[in-house]
């Protein structure tokens, strides 16, 4: 809502200055966004001395001037009948933007250079007159900007009203939180009729009501004569200070009254209308209309629509009709105020996609009450500007009844909601200041009427809200709550994903944070096969972009797109994860399933780039060592690799990739991603991910720790190297050693694997280390042989395997 | 006889005098104490020397072992300090191995900061989903249908019923529906509205408070609001509570801070206006409280909303919102 402070003044003495109206008006919850003076744009007109005026040699009713604006003079061609030597006028410099809406610029006319324009009163928006260039008086010095001059200054201010507000999108109402801030009074404007009206208004027209729910009250009058022409400079000036851009004298003067009431208005050819009447109903389906703009439109069965005795001539309280506009030829104006559902004009307006200063009033609410003193308001300014004579009566059908409720209102509850200490004759008096009646009730009660104009409040603590906001936030005393032991609530899910992101972090890994929302065809480019569930993504009905068409069901695109952007900056050497939900759709119109999940992407070096390495390429063991890692922090234990089938992962390298589980339950997977996929996302470097099921890992996090006994007897160790298949995997072999069952084996570790010569062809060799203990006391060499011996045998036996030469 | 161990000990000293290094000490030690060194031969020999000087050069010999093992000893110890001190070892300058941890998502740091704060307070910490129907998100907070407050919330829709949530605010209903009062939540978690630009990301964060209990009122409100924003900006910063409106409370306050730029001249980052808005709140609103059968007439409540972006850009001094999701690790590793 934009307000001009000049245009404020004419309903209640701003006392206070610019600085102080912002601030008071924010802090009762007026927001101001900005402040803009409206003659600013005018900074570059200045008042200029024609010193010698001489004719255009190409034009004879041009003359070529020199004016001195000042500092220097410049050479201006002008067309004015008043243009002489020694007359001091305003001289817009090129760069101005002109109330029309044009940028001035040097230009040539007719083969002579124009540094500049004098400008008439109405060039500049200034006055009514066009006919020569502006006079300034002989006591303007040159050089002077003529807003100076002319001593013009208005503020403009951009209020950003919250929708429960509907009462200040008028002068009027903010003119009353103005005046309760500063304790003045409001001057609510006079109506007075010029002429004494005439006929009877009852014989000539009618307005009949067919959807009450729709529309409860409906006011009209009727101005016949009137002469179409524009408007006088203070109303046109009045519009155009508030952005509204003038159009003809009857709607100028109801675009003023909505300004200036908050009552929407609509004028009609009274003569348009066919059978001279107004029928008030809901759209046929598939009616077509024509608005005002001249832009077609399909209605829906139920949107509002004033009628004539045949057929539509408004969307109601969105926007007038073609067929029934205020044309040059108009005599007679009928003049529409009505109050409508805020539902309905909201339903049309969004439907039709038609948002007007009409629908957004409307829809808000607009005062019941108001509908006659708008248009009162309306028909006397428009004889006064268009002349012809107010027929006598007005028609005021009133279906809806709005009676208000007093609302009773106990200081001691209200107190107790603000934490305040007020008593029940400030309460009054807060409430009073901005028109509520309020009447005191026994000691603690008072018995409030909420204006009409304030079809926000319905309950005492809509009340509250307003001794608050009057009495001013900063000034309710700031206490603080009795913490009593709480925390029946808690988020271990939550709690574990912290720890596992610290753990991340500690293992040089960098959090990213991808949109949840991703491409439709994020999971083709993956190459998820046909019927697998991630293809059912929730779609957003209204995306921004392609890009962000529909929930991700996986993370791992989002790290892709992210090492692109990384890699295209020539960052190369990448260690991220994203610890986020995956969204999955099992049932049309329900809640999707919602996962959290976990992934990681390294590519690059394997170390940070420094001297001490000269690029080791990471590899599937520099990520599967990050989880062992990170499972280790967490106290998972029994966590397994094994290898995925080709047709398990379409997004990792066959060969390359492991489904990741702990005590046989699959929470996950590993691998170097898919050459295909690499190429789909368009990424020319290797990259190892991996993904974890965090909800399914969540519930093998041990509850608590217990600390074992540190033991009391040295361990003895023994190596094993055995050559076996290359085909056949590690695990299965430790798996095997540690099934043996023999209570003195410690641990069991690889400490090599190792193909090439001497080992033969299509063999490899594998070296564990065996930790032999005992809890109760030092073994002694001869009985560890005797044990190693036998677990040897027995791993020999089972893998088929050779002794190294 | 005492000539010779003194001829012994002369030609010791003289050739340790000599020895600049440690391979000629072990030599000296080897010739002169070792099993066949000059003094151990002789201290072998004395037995042949007649018996009423045996004591006398048996202890010479003695002391003149000790003093040269000792001397020997000094030599080594110098030379080995010579040695250690004119090495000119390694170029201490030359960056180490690298072993550097990676960095957490400012958004997560400040999440945790603000959640530090109020689990302090008291608080406990509640999570939600992120497609909600629309009933959470706007009908049980107190939006009806058709309500021109809805835009104030651009909305994504999933279908007529369901929609991404565009607040944490669902979260208050969801709470109070499995649980009775007194209660204290915060519930922090992405949120996503239709909008973009240099100041709006289609997706952001914000963490949700809610407090129910008998006795609060909107002054608790302002104490409890203004601890949180002195511990997470500065025990001095001004803030002040600007009325404003939301469907699910009411009275409704902005919390604005003074500019952390301009410290309240007016700058670029606050319009001009020389304050910051940093969250939302208000006393939940009767209806939202009826909605899931509290009793309003025993129990009142408040709530807050904070933008966590917001927040970080503040602490941070980060210039585009956009940056944070675009994961670019330039940025991502200042944290």
């Amino acid at each position: 809502m934009k307000v001009s402070v000049s245009w404020l003044k004419e309903y209640v003495p701003v006392e206070m200055d610019i600085y102080r109206l912002v601030d008071a008006l924010t802090m009762v919850g007026l927001e101001v966004d900005s402040v803009v003076d409206r003659y600013a744009s005018l900074d570059t007109v200045l008042a200029g001395r024609i010193t010698a005026v001489s004719p255009h040699p190409a034009a004879d009713r041009l003359k070529i001037c020199d004016v001195d604006i000042g500092d220097r003079s410049i050479r201006v061609v002008c067309g004015a009948p008043n243009a002489k030597e020694g007359l001091i006028s305003a001289a817009a410099l090129p760069g101005t933007e002109m109330p029309d809406g044009t940028l001035l610029e040097k230009t040539v006319v007719r083969g002579e250079i124009s540094e500049g324009m004098l400008c008439s009163q109405g060039e500049l928006a200034l006055g009514p007159d066009f006919s020569g260039i502006m006079e300034l008086g002989n006591a303007v010095i040159p050089g002077t900007p003529v807003t100076r001059a002319l001593n013009l200054s208005d503020n403009v201010l951009d209020i950003d009203l919250t929708p429960n507000r509907a009462d200040c999108l008028s002068f009027i109402g903010i003119a009353r939180e103005v005046a309760a801030i500063q304790g003045s009074a409001l001057k609510y404007p006079v109506i007075e009729f010029p002429r004494k009206p005439v006929g009877d208004i009852f014989s000539k027209t009618s307005v009949q009501i067919e959807s009450p729910d729709h529309c409860p009250r409906y006011a009209a009058r009727l101005v016949e004569g009137v002469t179409i022409s524009a408007s006088p400079f203070w109303l046109q000036d009045r519009l155009r200070s508030v952005g509204l851009k003038p159009i003809n004298n009857i709607v100028d003067v109801t675009n003023f009254v909505m300004m200036e009431t908050g009552q929407p208005l609509h004028a009609f050819d009274f003569d348009q209308l066919q059978e001279n009447r107004i029928i008030v109903r809901t759209a046929r389906d598939r009616e077509p209309f024509t608005t005002l703009d001249g832009k077609e439109y399909v209605l829906n069965a139920g949107m509002l629509m004033i009628c004539d005795g045949k057929k539509p001539v408004a969307l109601a309280g969105v926007m007038g009709g073609l067929n029934s506009q205020i044309e040059t030829a108009t005599s007679r104006v009928l003049i529409e105020s009505a109050c409508f559902s805020p539902v309905s004009i909201r339903k049309t307006s969004k439907k039709l996609g038609i948002y007007t200063d009409a629908s957004h009033r409307f829809e808000r609410g607009v005062d019941p009450r108001g509908t006659l003193t708008a248009v009162n308001r309306a028909a006397q300014l428009m004889v006064e500007v268009a002349g012809g004579e107010l027929t006598a009566g007005i028609i005021d059908e009133n279906p809806g009844k709005c009676e208000r409720k007093r609302i009773p209102l106990s200081v001691d509850a209200t107190n107790r909601l603000l934490g305040t200490r007020l008593n029940q004759g400030e309460i009054k008096t807060l409430l009073e200041s901005i028109e509520f009646s309020a009447s005191c009730d026994g000691n603690d009660g008072l018995s409030v009427l909420a204006p009409s104009f304030r079809v926000d409040v319905e309950k005492a603590v809509d009340l509250m809200e307003e001794v608050a906001r009057l009495y001013g936030y900063n000034q309710i005393p700031t206490t603080f709550p009795h913490i009593t032991p709480g925390g029946t609530l808690s988020s271990p899910a939550l709690n574990f994903r912290n720890i596992i992101k610290r753990t991340m972090r500690g293992l040089g890994f960098t959090e990213a944070v991808n949109y949840s929302f991703i491409s439709a065809d994020a999971s083709v480019r993956l190459g998820l096969p046909d019927g697998d569930a991630r293809h059912q993504a929730v779609k957003i009905l209204n995306p921004l972009t392609d890009d962000q068409a529909v929930m991700r069901t996986v993370l791992i695109p989002g790290l892709l797109l992210d090492m692109d952007r990384n890699l295209s900056k020539q960052a190369n050497y990448l260690k991220l994860f994203e610890i986020g939900k995956v969204f999955l759709q099992k049932e049309e119109n329900r809640l999707p399933e919602e996962i959290e999940m976990m992934a990681g992407l390294w590519t690059g070096d394997r170390f940070d780039p420094s001297w001490h390495d000269k690029g080791t390429p990471c590899d599937f063991y520099d990520l599967k060592g990050v989880l062992e890692g990170l499972f280790n922090t967490l106290k998972i234990p029994n966590l397994k690799f094994t290898k995925l089938p080709p047709d398990k992962c379409s997004y990792t390298r066959p060969g390359h990739s492991a489904a990741i589980s702990v005590n046989g339950k699959e929470i996950g997977l590993i691998g170097e991603v898919h050459p295909q996929v690499l190429k789909n996302f368009d990424l020319k470097q290797a990259a190892f991910i991996f993904e974890l099921n965090l909800e399914l890992l969540l519930p093998l996090a041990p509850d608590a720790i217990k600390a074992k006994p540190l033991p009391k007897y040295p361990s003895v160790s023994r190596d094993l190297t055995l050559i076996i298949d290359n085909t056949l995997e590690t695990h299965a072999i430790l798996e095997k050693i540690s099934a043996i069952d023999e209570k003195l084996v410690e641990s069991i570790q690889l400490f090599d694997i190792f193909e090439g010569k001497p080992v033969p062809q299509g063999k490899k060799s594998i070296s564990f280390r065996i930790i032999y203990r005992s809890e109760t006391r030092t073994l002694a060499d001869d009985e560890v042989n005797g044990i190693h011996k036998t677990i040897a045998d027995r791993v020999i036996a089972f893998s088929n395997a050779d002794l190294p030469a | 006889m005492e000539n010779v161990i003194e001829q012994i000990h002369e030609a010791a000293l003289e050739e340790l005098k000599a020895a600049s290094d440690i391979d000629a000490l072990t030599a000296l030690t080897v010739k002169y104490m070792g099993r066949k060194g000059r003094i151990t031969l002789y201290l072998r020999n004395i037995s042949t020397l007649p018996p009423e000087i045996r004591p006398r050069a048996g202890q010479q010999a003695n002391r003149i072992k000790e003093e040269l093992s000792r001397l020997i000893e000094e030599a080594r110890t110098g030379i080995e300090r010579n040695l250690a001190e004119s090495d000119v070892g390694i170029d201490v300058s030359a960056p180490g191995r690298p072993r550097n941890c990676g960095s957490l998502h400012p958004i997560t740091q400040v999440t945790w900061e603000i959640c530090d704060i109020f689990t302090r307070l008291g608080f406990s910490i509640a999570e939600g989903p992120e497609v909600e129907k629309d009933y959470y998100n706007f009908e049980a907070l107190n939006f009806p249908k058709d309500h021109p407050a809805r835009d104030m919330q651009d909305t994504f829709f999933v279908s007529d019923d369901i929609v991404l949530r565009t607040h944490t605010s669902p979260m208050q209903a969801r709470v109070m529906e499995k649980h009775e009062p007194p209660l204290r939540i915060i519930a922090p978690g992405k949120v996503y509205r239709c909008d973009s630009d240099i100041t709006h990301t289609p997706m952001f964060h914000q963490v949700e408070g809610l407090l129910v209990d008998e006795n609060t009122s909107f002054g608790e409100l302002k104490g409890t609001l203004t601890t949180f924003v002195h511990q997470l900006f500065d025990e001095r910063i001004s803030l002040r509570f600007r009325p404003s409106f939301f469907p699910f409370t009411e009275p409704s306050a902005e919390v604005d801070i003074l500019c952390v730029m301009c410290r309240g001249e007016g700058c670029r980052i606050c319009s001009g206006s020389g304050w910051l808005e940093v969250l939302g709140s208000g006393m939940v609103h009767p209806n939202v409280l009826e909605n899931v059968g509290y009793d309003t007439s025993r129990f009142r409540g408040f709530a807050f909303g904070i933008g966590v972006e917001r927040v970080a850009m503040l602490k941070y001094q980060i210039d585009d919102i956009r940056k944070y999701f675009e994961n670019d690790v330039r940025f991502l590793r200042q944290f």
